[in-house]
Parts: structure tokens; sequence; C-alpha cells
């Protein structure tokens, strides 16, 4: 109950906010324009007057567009959550909350589905768009869908992490900045390590060329990228043993695993009196939401 | 200092101290505080008067001591005293984009009020704070009074037996503090305790039944408001005019004569002033005892409780100002 009250509260306040009316209309209209530009790039060079040219131009259309969709969850995300909790500190209803019944877990997932459900609200409204590729044909509905699985588990990784930002750093430019910061390393790292590998591995012969990176299965530009077809990079498998899994499966896994370490965590940093702030106390003497300074 | 009292305690406050790393914010503060009783913390700045009130809201552990809410104490029972103390802290605490209804709503929601009862909590809270007209505004657009009227009905929407209130008139216009100590007073009538700290000793005086003054963490004096004004010189102060000049002598002579009566000065003129101790009766047996004796008193005036108290705050800080 306390968290319906939570999440009703938050969905009133974003939706009502003109920033939120805006940051869905500017990320359609990136979407659309972008998406515009592509066809009529693409039919100047290529045409599609044939069946392998307009399933050709949908697949090429597909994979754009699901890639910027996933940058932007990457980057849009954070947004959402990273200035939840420190912003209620901001806003000085922070000590509020805490009087209350609500628990800590009440308080993380209220704030957490809020948060996600603004995340959700850009891919549901960008699934017209995507409505256009099948028209073109080349992509089939089972690829869409483990596509969609990866957005959602990006979005939800990314937001549970934004959210614990929010609950370790006390400014919410603090915390934002951390979260982005942290996107980027994971999002480029690996992929920077692989290009290290390609390079490395043009002066060697390749040993296996068909195995999917080990160090990519936590990425998620890899693991979009393994649900497109075969000739756009897709249909690779990660070996674990003798069992061979589809990436962005392996990577859906990892991020829950990943988002219950870090909703765990934020509940724990969120209020007083649970075991993450014995380290305050035994340091400070302090709890959480606590000023280091006295009051009067 | 405490001073023995025997009515039933529902806060007690044991020894309590908090150290904010080099800072004492509290040092081996102890009080009691009288259930049905308006009580006001004074103190200068960084008295540790916030620190208190923060404490008993469960929101700081204290370094040492305990603090018990009738049977349950503190540190042991959060969830307990979540449901017996409602706080307004000394900022307002609102989110503007929702409407006071909405508001009031979304604490109803996280203290456990079943929807079915919250519209009717809602409706009473706005009408016991005159806001009934401002039910579907937004926070943002109410006035400075408004806001701090929803803060108390916000931290009165579970119904709590205990209300902290931080700095309540701060800030607010003379008409505004009015109606907020004619509220406290209302709540009282409830039957509720009301804890409150405020930096106007005059508005303490005339809405709290008692008074503890928190000087560097440490409780100075508490006790009823009456006996805290007297505490300095032991007497409270009394201007008495005559009809004439010449008269004054001979009123001297006779308040001189009498025990409860001590410092008779005469002022200017037709003016004398002194100290007495005592309550009411006493000083109209001062009058009595004048008008028979042949005094042709025209003015009989004991000192207000606020200016008293703000004497006495003066004397024990050391003149530091009032937070």
């Amino acid at each position: 109950m306390t968290f319906l009250a939570l999440l009703t509260k938050e969905l009133r306040l974003r939706m009502r906010r003109e920033r939120t009316i805006w940051v869905i209309i500017v990320y359609i209209l990136l979407m659309g324009l972008l998406g515009w530009f592509f066809i009529g790039r693409f039919t100047d060079y290529n045409g599609f007057y044939n069946s392998n040219g307009l399933s050709d131009t949908g697949v090429s259309l597909y994979v754009l567009l699901s890639m910027v969709q996933l940058l932007l969850i990457v980057f849009i995300t954070p947004a959402f959550t990273a200035t939840t909790v420190n912003g209620e500190k901001e806003r000085q209803t922070y000590d509020l909350l805490l009087c209350s019944r609500l628990s800590a877990f009440s308080l993380v997932s209220g704030k957490l589905a809020a948060g996600l459900m603004n995340a959700l609200l850009l891919i549901a409204a960008s699934v017209p768009l995507f409505s256009l590729v099948f028209f073109f044909g080349g992509i089939s509905p089972g690829q869409v869908l483990s596509a969609l699985v990866v957005y959602l588990a990006t979005a939800l990784v990314v937001g549970t992490f934004g959210l614990f930002c929010s609950t370790v750093f006390s400014r919410p430019a603090v915390s934002t900045a951390i979260a982005y910061m942290a996107g980027v390393i994971w999002l480029i790292i690996p992929l920077m390590g692989i290009a290290i590998d390609f390079i490395w591995a043009s002066v060697r012969p390749a040993s296996s060329p068909n195995q999917f990176p080990f160090i990519l299965v936590w990425n998620p530009v890899e693991a979009l990228i393994s649900t497109y077809p075969t000739s756009y990079g897709g249909g690779l498998a990660v070996t674990l043993g003798h069992l061979k899994v589809a990436p962005w499966l392996l990577y859906t896994l990892l991020d829950v695993l990943a988002t219950i370490v870090f909703f765990t965590l934020s509940t724990w940093t969120v209020k007083p009196g649970l075991p993450g702030n014995l380290l305050l106390w035994g340091r400070g003497e302090m709890r959480r939401g606590e000023s280091e300074t006295p009051a009067a | 200092m405490q001073a023995t009292d025997s009515r039933d305690a529902i806060i007690k406050i044991q020894s309590v101290s908090k150290r904010y790393r080099a800072v004492n914010a509290l040092s081996d503060f102890s009080l009691e505080i009288p259930r049905g009783t308006i009580y006001g913390l004074i103190g200068p700045n960084g008295a540790g008067k916030t620190t208190l009130l923060r404490i008993l809201a469960a929101l700081i552990a204290p370094s040492a001591g305990q603090v018990w809410f009738e049977d349950e104490e503190v540190s042991k029972a959060p969830a307990v005293i979540q449901r017996k103390v409602g706080y307004m802290p000394d900022f307002f605490g609102v989110y503007p984009d929702l409407t006071s209804a909405e508001y009031l709503e979304f604490y109803a929601g996280i203290h456990g009020i079943p929807r079915q009862k919250r519209a009717r909590i809602i409706a009473d809270l706005l009408e016991l704070v005159e806001l009934t007209s401002k039910r579907d505004a937004l926070v943002e657009t109410l006035s400075r009074g408004m806001k701090q009227r929803l803060c108390l009905a916000r931290a009165l929407v579970h119904d709590p037996e205990i209300l902290l209130l931080d700095e309540p008139a701060s800030g607010l216009d003379p008409r505004a503090r009015v109606e907020l100590r004619e509220l406290v007073r209302t709540l009282q009538g409830m039957g509720k305790t009301i804890i409150v700290s405020s930096h106007i000793l005059l508005e303490m005086a005339e809405m709290c039944t008692d008074v503890a003054i928190i000087q560097k963490g440490r409780l100075v004096v508490s006790g009823d408001v009456d006996r805290v004004s007297h505490r300095l010189g032991d007497g409270r102060q009394l201007e008495i005019r005559v009809l004439e000049a010449g008269r004054v002598p001979a009123a001297v002579e006779l308040l001189k004569a009498m025990p409860d009566i001590s410092n008779v000065t005469n002022g200017d003129g037709n003016l004398i002033q002194a100290e007495f101790v005592g309550n009411d009766e006493v000083l109209h047996r001062i009058l009595v005892d004048l008008i028979t004796g042949g005094i042709p008193v025209i003015s009989f005036a004991p000192r207000s409780g606020g200016g008293r108290l703000e004497e006495v705050f003066m004397s024990i800080t050391e003149g530091s100002s009032p937070s």
C-alpha cells in the first residue's frame, strides 16, 4: 500500500512536468527523422524495387533504429532515476519519508518503478516506428521480441544503478554524472577491448573465429547485435561448458543479477536502521539522511 | 536543572548525548515531558533543539542515553514511534506540483492509512487547518502561512499522540502566527502532546504550558512557564502608578513592609517598580493592602510572562540571540 502511494505520487509529479512531454516529443522526432533520412539515403544508393532490396532496407533500418534506441535508453534512463532519492533530500522531504511507515524496500522499489515507467513509456512510444520495419520485411517478430528483452533488461540495470547512485551521493549533479560515467565505461570499455583484440588477431591466426568474445557477454551493444540476422553479426552463441547460450539471454540474466545487487545495496543505504548504515554509525555515529553539521 | 514534576510523563529523555564528529550537539540531556502539554524548547543557535527533535522523531540515534515514549524505547521500536509521532521540520518539505489534497493523500498512503478512510481524513484535516477552499490548489500557489498549516495537517495525517514542531512560526506574518498558535492550542485540546521550538520568546510564553531552555546542548532550566519565568531573582516584576508623585514615598514604605515584595524602587515620577514572589492571589492581596493603606493606585501591572521569559533567557544564555 505504501509502495502504491509512492508510485502514484511519483507518476503524478513526473507527468505534470513539462520536461517529460518534451523528452517524449524529442525522442520520437529524433528516431523518426533518423529513419526518414536513412530510407532516403538507402534507396538512393540501392533502390528497393526487388524483394532483396526491400528486405535489406528493412534490416538496415531496423539495425539503425534499434541501436539508436539502445543508446538512448542507456543515456536517458539514468536521468529518470539518478536524482530520485537525493532529490528528496534536496527538496527537504526525505526526513518526512523516513518518519512514515514506508519501508526501505517500498521506497526503493517505488522510486525505481516510477523511473522505469518513464523509460518504458519512451520504448512504447517508439513501437509504431518499428512497425515500419515489418513493412519492408527481413526481420522476424522473434528477433524484435528478443531486442525488446534486451531493452527492458538494460533499462532495469541502468535505472537501478542510477537509483543506487542517488542513495549514495547527496548531490543530484554528482549522482547523475557518476551514473553517466559508469554507463559510458560499461558500454565503451569492452568494445575498445575487443577492438584491440581484433587488431591483435589480424596479425596472428584466429583460433576460433565463430566464438562469441567472453569480454562482451555483459555489453548491451553486443547483446543487441546478437539478436540481429546472421549477416548483421547475430546468431553467435556463448559456450558455457557443454551449453551454448544466446548472448542476449546471458546478458539479460547478468542484468537481472546486477539489478538485484544494486537494488539490495540501495535498500541498505536508503533508510536508517539497516545493516548498510552500520559503517556510517561506526565512523561518525550518523544515520542516512543525517547532516554532518549539527542542527540548531 | 529540571524541576520535579508529578505529572504523567509521556516522554522521558534520559542522559542523552549526541556527538557530530568534534561537536557535542547534546550533552547528558535529561527531560521529562508531561502528557497533554505544549512544551517549548528555547535556545540560541546551535543549542541542540533540532537535534533533540530529530532524536525524538527517531530520525537520528543518540550517541548515548535513552529516549522513552511511555514504555517504548525509541531506538528499539522506531515503527511504534513513527505511529505515535508527527514531525514538522523547520522547512516546508512540499511537492509544489501536487494539490493540497494530493499532498495529504500521499502522506496518508505512506502512513498506511487505508484508501477508503483517506478522503474523510483529508477533508477533516483541511477543515482543521482552514484550507478546505484550497483543496485542489497546487501547493506552490499557497502562501507561506498556508503551506505551514498544510505541513501541520501533514504531520497530523496519522493522528499521532505527539507532535514535534520545529520553528513552526518562523517566517510567518503576525496574523499567520496567531492562527498557528490557536491551531496548536486546539490540538492540545484534542489531547495531543506538542513539543515546539521557536525563536519568538513572547510567542512561546503565550503558547506553551512548559518550557525548557537549552544552551550548548545542555538543559539549563525547565518547567512550567510561570516557574521558569520566576526563576531569575525568584520574583515577578510589578509596576505600580499612584495618582500623585507625592504619595510615592508612602506607597514605597507600605510595599517594603510586605513579606512577598522585594527590590522596591521609585521609577520615573509616580511610578514604582518592585519584585514579588507568589501567584495571582498574592498579587491580589498586595493590591488590596495598598488600597486599604490609602494609596491612590491608578495602575497596577505585573509584567507579562513573555517579557519575563525573555529576561530569563537573556540572563541564562549571556545575551546569545535565540534561534
